[in-house]
Formats: C-alpha cells, sequence, structure tokens
C-alpha cells in the first residue's frame, strides 16, 4: 500500500518489528527548536554544488571504512570521511556498508551518489558547476561527535575552498 | 544526516537533503528535506535508470530553490515499484547493533501488534 495522503512514509520499507523499535526513539511532535539556514544566494543553474553521502563509498586508492572494529563493537561506526574526485567512474569505487545491501551500489553508484547526474547537469547548464570534490562518510553513527567535531570541519574547510554554494546530501 | 546537514548550513552552505526517512526531521530540525518513498541505498532511483535518476535530481533541485523557511520539507510524488518485501535492501547479514538488539526488535514489534 502506497503511503497515506502524498506523505512518504519513512518506515514503508522496514519490516514492522523494526520500524516499531526505531520509531520508539523519534518523537511525535514536531521540532521546534532553532534550525540553521543558509539562503540559496543564486539561482541554481549559477550554483555550485558538492555531493555528500554516508553509503561508505570510499575510492579504491583509499583505505575502506572500518567494518571489522564495528563487528567487535556494534554501538561504534568509522566517524572519518573519503574524498571523491567529480571525474570518478564506477570503475574507481568501492563500498562498504553493514545496514544496508551495497550490491545496488556496486552496479551503479548514481543510486545514491549522483555523480554522473551532476556531471550532466554542470555540462547542460542545469546547475552552475559541479566541485572537483564531493564527499562519502559512513551513516552508522550512534555517537556523532567525532564525525561533526573533527570530520566535518575539514570537509567544510575543503568545500570553501572550492567556491561551494550549496551541498546535495544523499544518505544511505 | 540531518546532524551534517546542521553543521553545514551552520558554517556557510545551503543544504538539500534527499532522504527517504523523513520522520528524523521531528527528532533533528532538518533544514531542508525532500522525502521520496524508496528504499534504503538507492534514494535517487533504481540501477542504470538514468531518466529516473535525473526526475527525481531535478524535482528536488527545484525544492532547493523554492523553499524558504528553516526545516521546510516537500514529499516528492515518485513511487517505488516494487513490493516493500522485494526491493531486498537488506545486507546479506544482519548489522552487529540488530544483533545486539534482536530481543528488544522483537518485543517492540510484539507490542506494536497489541
Amino acid at each position: 500500500m502506497p503511503a497515506s495522503a502524498g506523505k512518504v512514509n519513512g518506515f514503508y520499507f522496514m519490516p514492522p518489528s523494526l520500524s516499531a523499535w526505531i520509531g520508539q526513539t523519534i518523537p511525535d511532535e514536531d521540532f521546534d527548536g532553532d534550525i540553521p539556514w543558509t539562503p540559496l544566494k543564486k539561482p541554481v543553474s549559477e550554483t555550485v554544488f558538492s555531493l555528500m553521502t554516508s553509503a561508505g563509498i570510499n575510492m579504491q586508492t583509499d583505505p575502506d571504512f572500518d567494518m571489522q572494529r564495528e563487528k567487535q563493537e556494534p554501538t561504534w561506526g568509522d566517524p572519518s570521511y573519503r574524498k571523491i574526485p567529480k571525474t570518478a567512474t564506477q570503475a574507481d569505487i568501492h563500498v562498504n556498508h553493514l545496514h544496508i545491501n551495497t550490491d545496488y551500489i556496486k552496479q551503479d553508484m548514481n543510486v545514491t551518489l549522483p555523480l554522473g547526474r551532476f556531471r550532466e547537469f554542470e555540462a547542460s547548464g542545469i546547475i552552475g558547476g559541479l566541485a572537483p570534490t564531493s564527499y562519502s562518510y559512513y551513516g552508522y553513527q550512534t555517537d556523532p561527535t567525532a564525525l561533526l567535531e573533527e570530520t566535518m570541519p575539514k570537509v567544510a574547510a575543503d568545500m570553501k575552498t572550492e567556491g561551494v554554494d550549496a551541498v546535495f546530501l544523499t544518505p544511505a | 544526516m540531518g546532524l551534517v546537514a546542521r553543521f553545514l548550513e551552520e558554517n556557510g552552505f545551503s543544504t538539500i537533503l534527499l532522504t527517504m526517512t523523513p520522520e528524523f526531521n521531528r527528532e533533528i530540525g532538518i533544514p531542508r528535506i525532500a522525502a521520496i518513498e524508496y528504499p534504503f541505498g538507492r534514494v535517487v532511483g533504481d540501477v542504470n535508470d538514468t531518466e529516473g535518476q535525473r526526475r527525481v535530481l531535478l524535482e528536488t533541485l527545484s525544492f532547493l530553490s523554492h523553499a524558504k523557511t528553516p526545516g521546510e520539507v516537500v514529499h516528492l510524488p515518485f513511487t517505488w515499484p516494487e513490493d516493500p518485501r522485494n526491493t531486498k535492501w537488506h545486507p546479506p547479514e544482519a548489522s552487529p547493533i540488530i544483533k545486539m538488539y534482536l530481543q528488544a526488535i522483537k518485543k517492540a514489534g510484539a507490542e506494536k501488534r497489541k
């Protein structure tokens, strides 16, 4: 059965027990705190994008994300990141993730890191540009401290250097 | 990923999160969400479906250019063609955390069914 009233049901693909378990941690009420906001300063056709996925993709020439330690310590997830050049092809990448079936990404990374599509958007002028570097990290983080305090400041600094205006985020 | 979006916005980047789980917005407060009812691991679309991926991304970019309010959500009108049980998004082996909490997960499921 499709989602009710045109609204996306984030539990649609989950087994009922897993939905019930995860649902316990999500409040019923809307978020009422402050939400940080950087307005889009230019039309999309003039905006420089970088992509970021949490799917655990890396270049074959870089180390894999650490799955072994997570198997020993189930509440730990690798908090590091990898750079993915805009020119990366399917043959250049590798993917590790213990929470999804990675077969699809191994066939076509665009299912979660749409570099091919964004290269086309850049070539046809739909976007202002695709930055030289996109980014990948590992989305399973029960404690996001290292990701936010050590990893992301480096990513943000690199994005500034490459003139990024907007970041297109795709979870696994 | 919502926390990463917040971090980037605080650091001067506009973000758009294309996600299959918009519910986390209630917990975290995410700047801009394009929600899509697609299976885990394929949020943009299916393998080699260039045209389908393109449509999803263009709709998402359109929302990015129109969103004016922090926390704004659009529910994209795309439907995955398979029954959820046939999407095979699960890893070949249960993740370590699922194995660790298997009893609690089963209990949550049983209580929900009551």
